[in-house]
């Protein structure tokens, strides 16, 4: 897609989608990911016309309104059964900040 | 004649009529399980308490109580929709102990309907595949040839209904799912109208294509499974308020007059020679039965997988954001929450599962939307308006399922785009939002099954059905069951 900005490689795909990759899964998912953009790039091909609108899906121009009445949901602790970690009141996890002093 | 060969239906007039105990019902279904599992692979889980159910239904049977329709009939339920209390995977390692507080609305309704949940049938991990290979827990194997792939991604659900290993079974369909499956393995399978069936509960692949559906060996099973389960539901805010009628009455209406549209392209490139065969007879059959064939053009179906290949792949990587090592089960070691993030889904996922997930990134990163995304969203458009002309001149769409009957285990996992081809014709459908069944026709020369593939208006299942069911009645080849001990080659 010849006016789009410059392609992020594979490296910068893999860290904006969270997923660690080592060398070898970044080699062949960045040969995949070339091969499946360029079958793709057969979308590049099709003449729309003008004023067509994208389709985002089969239900259209709904929304769904309801009573906004109480109910009851699923008791914390049995949502927090799932958790790999908790202490019974919130989700724990890793440091957010590495401390840099040390 | 022994349980395992009989339809969903006459199981439940035998239930119904005491012939038959649930609990001898599901032992029956249990003990084949047992028997055939090690080899096909299609259960993920069987059901702990499924026996002590049958047992509760044969009291509540005794002591005079109303029960429901489907009262004591065993089903098998893809592992992608969640059964409160029981293991729920989605195939994937990173759901290996995941536990939902829930159940899926279908599940609800299924279980007030007093069905048995027998078991959670092996799927490609978040129902990404065509194969059933791409299971944390190992590919299912077609029990016609077991060096065969099932389909996918609801391939353990397929298998497990033609091995009869459960009279039927519920998948779900984003591109095929469903109907590919359903073609691989010589069953029926149904992908109702989106919105038709509620969401709530089935693990998000692509939220604007998902769509759950009956897997059974006649269309009339898939029409008493659709009473049960179709309809609005408050908590899936895409889920239709149109009208359900019961999927049962008119199955008997002749289809004289019914007009029948093919699309000749759809007939020529690229399709098995036999396949294409089978299908011309199967054209055949529908004239005798009275109904109109007539061409149609669906033009821009072409340009099909290319805008699902964008789409699905962009809302998956949105949807799958959520396994993120917080809150469902898995987490791998890590120092600091990115690296937690990234450790977690580096290993939970499997390759495909990551591939797709890393091209809807790619496709919707700053400066691509409208190159990808909008582009492809403009095609659906064009896609959807080619079947609303359709719709105009004929009342189904008929066509192939697949174009080859099922391929070898190991025979794309190389090749992605290979892989994406065998949802070429089932993939409109879901970008349309249109229903759509695949039954089984004549099978090749070396005993593999074909389907066809009928598709409708939207929220008309009913003639879909019909017409799936009169086709049934003239033909004979959704009641062949592969022959024991299973093929090993074909």
């Amino acid at each position: 897609m010849s006016e789009t900005p410059e392609q992020p490689t594979v490296n910068q795909v893999a860290r904006l989608a969270r997923i660690h990759l080592d060398d070898q899964q970044l080699t062949s998912s960045g040969e995949k990911l070339e091969q499946i953009l360029e079958f793709v790039s057969q979308l590049e091909q099709v003449e729309l016309p003008k004023d067509v609108e994208p389709f985002f899906g089969a239900i259209e121009s709904v929304n769904a309104i309801r009573e906004d009445n109480l109910q009851t949901s699923v008791p914390r602790e049995k949502i927090l059964d799932n958790a790999p970690e908790s202490d019974g009141e919130f989700y724990l996890v890793p440091p957010v900040f590495r401390n840099t002093d040390s | 004649m022994t349980l395992s060969a009989l339809n969903a239906d006459v199981i439940v007039d035998q239930l119904n009529a005491g012939e038959v105990t649930a609990t001898d019902c599901v032992q029956h279904f249990l003990d084949r399980i047992q028997i055939h599992n090690a080899e096909l692979n299609a259960f993920i889980r069987v059901s702990e308490s499924a026996l002590e159910q049958a047992e509760a239904i044969d009291q509540r049977r005794k002591s005079g109580e109303s029960l429901g329709s489907l009262a004591g009939l065993p089903i098998a339920i893809k592992d992608g929709i969640c059964v409160s209390g029981q293991p729920t995977t989605a195939g994937s390692k990173m759901l290996e102990n995941f536990s939902p507080p829930y159940d899926a609305t279908i599940v609800e309704r299924l279980k007030s309907a007093d069905a048995i949940i027998i078991g959670k049938t092996n799927m490609d991990e978040f129902a990404m595949g065509s194969s059933t290979e791409n299971s944390f827990f190992g590919p299912t194997n077609n029990p016609w040839a077991t060096n065969r792939v099932p389909g996918g991604s609801s391939g353990g659900s397929a298998a497990c209904v033609a091995a009869r290993l459960a009279p039927v079974a519920i998948g779900s369909d984003t591109g095929g799912s469903i109907r590919q499956p359903a073609s691989f393995c010589g069953i029926t399978g149904l992908k109702p109208t989106y919105g038709r069936v509620s969401r709530y509960g089935l693990i998000a692949f692509a939220s604007s294509l998902d769509q759950i559906g009956p897997m059974t060996r006649t269309a009339k099973e898939s029409a008493l499974l659709m009473s049960v389960i179709a309809g609005f539901d408050p908590r899936d805010s895409t889920s239709s308020k149109e009208q359900v009628s019961d999927f049962l009455t008119g199955l008997e209406t002749p289809l004289a007059g019914l007009r029948i549209g093919v699309c000749r392209d759809h007939l020529n490139e690229g399709l098995d020679v036999e396949v294409k065969t089978k299908i011309n007879d199967a054209i055949s059959v529908f004239k005798q039965l009275g109904a109109n064939i007539e061409e149609i053009e669906l033009p821009q179906t072409k340009s099909a997988i290319a805008a699902y290949y964008i789409i699905a792949p962009c809302e998956a990587s949105s949807n799958l954001a959520r396994y993120d090592g917080v809150r469902y089960t898995f987490r791998a070691q890590a120092n600091d929450l990115e690296e937690m993030y990234r450790n977690t889904r580096g290993q939970g996922f499997g390759d495909e599962v990551k591939q797709r997930i890393m091209l809807g990134t790619y496709a919707l990163s700053s400066g691509y939307y409208e190159a990808y995304y909008l582009k492809a969203s403009k095609v659906r458009r064009m896609i959807k308006q080619d079947y609303d002309e359709a719709f105009k001149k004929v009342d189904l769409i008929l066509g192939p399922t697949t174009p080859t009957p099922a391929f070898k285990l190991g025979q794309h996992t190389q090749d992605p785009l290979a892989m994406y081809l065998a949802d070429i014709y089932t993939v409109s459908a879901n970008l349309a939002g249109i229903p759509a069944i695949s039954v089984p026709v004549e099978p090749s020369s070396t005993g593999l099954p074909i389907g066809l593939q009928l598709q409708g208006r939207a929220f008309e299942e009913n003639t879909l059905l019909r017409a799936a069911h009169q086709f049934q009645n003239e033909t004979l080849w959704h009641t062949a069951s592969p022959s024991e001990p299973w093929r090993t080659q074909s």
